[in-house]
């Protein structure tokens, strides 16, 4: 049933969207025909996922972002300067140009003070304070993952943090890239686009459209078992998983042409539902993950 | 605003896009750039296929097609929620629809509702002016 996928030009060439992009890009900054725009990468409260995720790129890869597209000026988990130093950089942006890449949702009780993100001339920073301080004066902010996105999991009940996304906060346009994590692709593809062209074209909920325009549902290889009424009853067997409660139909996402993990595997494909990860109010809104005994 | 006029704001709409679309065609050659207008004129043309059908499913005072007369109390509805052999059934505006195969239903659950219960003010809230009630199956009537 895969064959279907990979035989249709359309979803074969959006594999391809997010390498093309990133090859133009880093052309175009080798030939001095746009400039090496630097990026702040901030981990607010979050898992880190999203950094992992990020690390995982396949063509395009991580390398060629750091390496030739942007210069990466601050990023706690990548950069070798530490403490104070790193901190250095990080204040030393304010007042220049810079792309704001935010993962992890913001804790907003007492003022932030659940999550503290570093040190900053003896005084602690928090996660609230950095966003509301490097958000508004960046060319363009970056939501990446769910939690960056609309809270996602650490804002999941009882949210004893007071989580939200980074839009709550912030008095001007976020591109959101939800996913958990964020898949490299949307993350390397949005960043070469926006380097290129300025803005990508974003859906109502500010999605780029080129990575969330399709239902996961529509795109599924299991998609004839939907249509033709074939179900599973429980994990492993062959049909649609909509009676286990799977997400697809309600998650917009290229999830079943890109895969995961060098275009490996993917949830569906590895027969799991779909848990609606990349889908405003994940988790909650998204559980339970797994039904059984439905009619 | 009531359901009609927000549906006729939909077409308005539909076709504002549309003019804009066709203004566009005139002027570009790019062969990407015209498949891709000409599918935005596609997408248009099947949403004002479904407002029009939504706009017909507004026109008359009963919706309830006929042979589906069956009247629920709350609790015939809650015995419906997708489980054990049990279709799943929600109710919005005192109509019951049938969403046991609606693929937004997974599991008999949808964005943290469970089937088996009235959903009007959620409805209300997410789906307002949306065709989304005229594609499902109406099976009867919440009692008053």
């Amino acid at each position: 049933m895969n064959r279907s996928n990979d035989s249709c030009p359309n979803l074969s060439m959006r594999l391809e969207t997010a390498s093309v992009l990133v090859h133009k890009a880093v052309g175009a900054v080798k030939r001095n025909r746009i400039p090496r725009r630097n990026l702040i990468w901030l981990e607010l409260t979050g898992c880190s996922g999203n950094t992992i995720s990020l690390l995982d790129g396949f063509h395009p890869d991580f390398k060629s972002v750091a390496a030739q597209m942007v210069n990466i000026l601050y990023s706690n988990s990548l950069m070798a300067a530490e403490g104070e130093a790193a901190m250095e950089r990080l204040f030393g942006a304010i007042g220049g140009d810079y792309i704001l890449a935010a993962e992890g949702a913001v804790s907003t009780k007492d003022n932030g003070l659940y999550n503290i993100i570093g040190r900053w001339k003896g005084r602690p920073v928090t996660a609230y304070e950095a966003i509301q301080k490097f958000g508004e004066q960046a060319a363009c902010v970056v939501a990446v993952g769910t939690c960056a996105s609309d809270g996602g999991i650490s804002a999941a009940r009882p949210n004893p943090a007071e989580c939200v996304g980074i839009q709550s906060l912030l008095d001007r346009e976020v591109i959101k890239l939800p996913g958990c994590p964020c898949h490299p692709d949307w993350f390397l593809g949005t960043l070469a686009y926006f380097l290129l062209f300025g803005e990508p074209e974003l859906d109502e909920r500010q999605r780029p459209l080129m990575f969330y325009s399709t239902l996961i549902h529509d795109l599924c290889p299991r998609r004839p078992y939907f249509d033709r009424g074939i179900f599973s009853s429980k994990l492993g067997e062959k049909g649609c998983m909509f009676k286990l409660g799977c997400r697809g139909p309600v998650t917009r996402a290229d999830c079943p042409i890109r895969k995961w993990n060098g275009r490996v595997n993917w949830p569906i494909g590895d027969g799991s539902p779909c848990i609606g990860c990349a889908m405003f109010g994940f988790p909650d809104a998204m559980e339970p993950f797994i039904s059984y005994d439905t009619t | 605003m009531n359901h009609n006029e927000i549906f006729i704001n939909m077409v308005q709409d539909n076709l504002n896009e549309m003019n804009d679309t066709i203004d566009r065609l005139y002027t570009t050659s790019n062969y990407c750039a015209k498949n891709r207008l000409l599918n935005r004129l596609r997408k248009n043309m099947s949403n004002l296929s479904v407002l029009i059908q939504g706009l017909r499913g507004n026109e008359g005072i009963d919706p309830l097609p006929p042979g589906t007369g069956r009247r629920f109390t709350q609790a015939e509805l809650s015995r419906c929620n997708g489980r054990d052999g049990n279709p799943a059934y929600v109710a919005v505006n005192g109509i019951v629809y049938d969403v046991t195969n609606t693929a937004a239903w997974g599991g008999a659950t949808h964005f943290g509702l469970t089937a088996g219960a009235d959903v009007t003010s959620q409805f209300a809230s997410c789906h307002a002016g949306q065709p989304i009630l005229s594609k499902l199956k109406v099976v009867g009537k919440m009692t008053e």
